[in-house]
């Protein structure tokens, strides 16, 4: 884009980078940045390079953290005897909008998949059997995602952790709330038919 | 035409971005090809189904400029069993990953389509390592690569005795005289040469009548394997997983 000065264009380069983010939209964002109070663009800037300095995993759950051992893992009033292992740092922030589960997480950083070259050494599960042969847990809950790369990580995880004398269990799949039978899938459909569950 | 319907065993899929698969399916009408599907992850999508790996569907195709995209997609047959053991899904991942791997796009193959829907049919209760091994043998025959197993590839004469030596490079076994000017022959029992001519000729659920060996199973691996090696020149991807399970 030879009409615009370098920074100018340097700005649209870096936020063409980004995911989902197209060469148009990189030219609105840099615009709007150029155009708005020079705060707007000093904060976005200075709250990018604290984030990408100061964040690290957390060195017990593998998760997001910017402290060496992250904000759930520290807190006392959680259940340490259960732990659910999930693919990625955005799983746990899904898991904790629940506000149902009160126990430990395992960020696996990955699924094993055999097509794409990612095996069991590729993912913290070094980490994960370290925890399990401390004692202290007595279930392993898995959730990783309900497709192929999800459920192989999973089944493997399992032969892994039933040996230690642990409960191993797998999330449901079923239908989402307030879905319509008539649009689910024929998959989705049997899987929640077969994990059926007697009205109390 | 703007659209055409295809009947098809999902191969692979791979998601990119948010919510879009980029899918490789095998389809009875047009062989290999592959194709997008837009908001397959999505929750509310109703594509998803159809679109999961090893399932059989039938899909609406539209096509487009640069890849075809899903319109459409009925799940026919799905099998959730290969999804609940880990050595059925390594076998499921192997069978899919052969198939991908040996088989070039838009080339029709009506007999592979119907080979791989049998195999994976049976592999729900059979035993997965025989299917493999069958599986092997008849894709590798479908595709011009059958091992000559009914007399010496080299000099044509009837081959007796209880061992026997199959030789990658001439495709086939050898007469012991053959045999010993050749220098990297593999020596195996009759058995495994007479199982593969089984193989060859019964279909994938007859194949759950027969019992083999701890040998037999290692003797018919490394056969398949420096045939598949050979004419590949190349080890498949979709072994290593196989490999990381400790088994067949």
């Amino acid at each position: 884009m030879r009409y615009l000065s370098g920074p100018v264009n340097r700005l649209i380069e870096e936020l063409a980078r980004l995911p989902g983010i197209g060469p148009k939209t990189a030219q609105r964002l840099a615009f709007y940045l150029l155009n708005a109070p020079p705060e707007v663009a000093h904060n976005l800037a200075r709250a990018l390079v604290s984030a990408r300095d100061s964040v690290r995993y957390c060195s017990i759950c593998a998760n997001l953290t910017d402290r060496e051992i992250c904000q759930i893992c520290s807190d006392p009033e959680r259940d340490p005897t259960l732990v659910c292992v999930v693919q990625e740092p955005r799983d746990v922030v899904a898991m904790e909008k629940t506000r149902g589960y009160r126990g430990l997480y395992h960020v696996l950083r990955g699924a094993i998949s055999p097509l794409a070259g990612v095996g069991p050494e590729d993912l913290t599960i070094k980490q994960l059997l370290a925890r399990l042969n401390k004692g202290v847990i007595r279930e392993v809950i898995l959730a990783t995602n309900p497709d192929v790369e999800g459920d192989a990580t999973a089944l493997y995880l399992a032969r892994l952790i039933k040996p230690l004398g642990l409960k191993v269990t797998r999330i449901a799949h079923g239908l989402p709330v307030g879905a319509h039978l008539e649009y689910a899938d024929e998959m989705t459909l049997a899987m929640a038919l077969e994990g059926r569950r007697e009205i109390t | 035409m703007k659209f055409y319907k295809v009947s098809a065993v999902v191969l692979k899929s791979v998601s990119i971005r948010e919510a879009d698969q980029l899918l490789t399916l095998f389809t009875r009408e047009k062989g290999k090809i592959r194709v997008m599907a837009y908001g397959s992850c999505k929750l509310t999508s109703r594509k998803r189904g159809a679109v999961q790996p090893f399932s059989h569907s039938r899909f609406l195709i539209r096509r487009g400029s640069g890849l075809d995209t899903v319109s459409q997609g009925e799940l026919v047959e799905m099998f959730p069993q290969l999804r609940c053991r880990l050595d059925k899904l390594g076998c499921a991942v192997y069978l899919t990953g052969m198939v991908d791997d040996l088989t070039a796009e838009e080339e029709p193959g009506e007999e592979i389509f119907n080979l791989l829907l049998k195999t994976l049919r049976s592999l729900v209760s059979g035993d997965g390592e025989l299917l493999i091994r069958a599986f092997e043998v008849k894709l590798l025959s479908i595709l011009g690569y059958r091992p000559c197993l009914e007399r010496c590839v080299l000099c044509h004469v009837p081959v007796d005795g209880s061992r026997v030596v199959f030789h990658a490079g001439a495709g086939g076994i050898l007469c012991p005289s053959c045999a010993g000017k050749e220098t990297d022959g593999l020596t195996c029992s009759r058995g495994t040469v007479e199982l593969l001519k089984l193989f060859l000729r019964w279909e994938p659920g007859r194949l759950n009548q027969l019992k083999a060996g701890q040998l037999v199973r290692r003797e018919l691996k490394e056969v398949l394997h420096r045939h598949l090696e050979y004419h590949l020149g190349q080890r498949m991807k979709s072994m290593r997983f196989l490999e990381l399970l400790g088994h067949v």
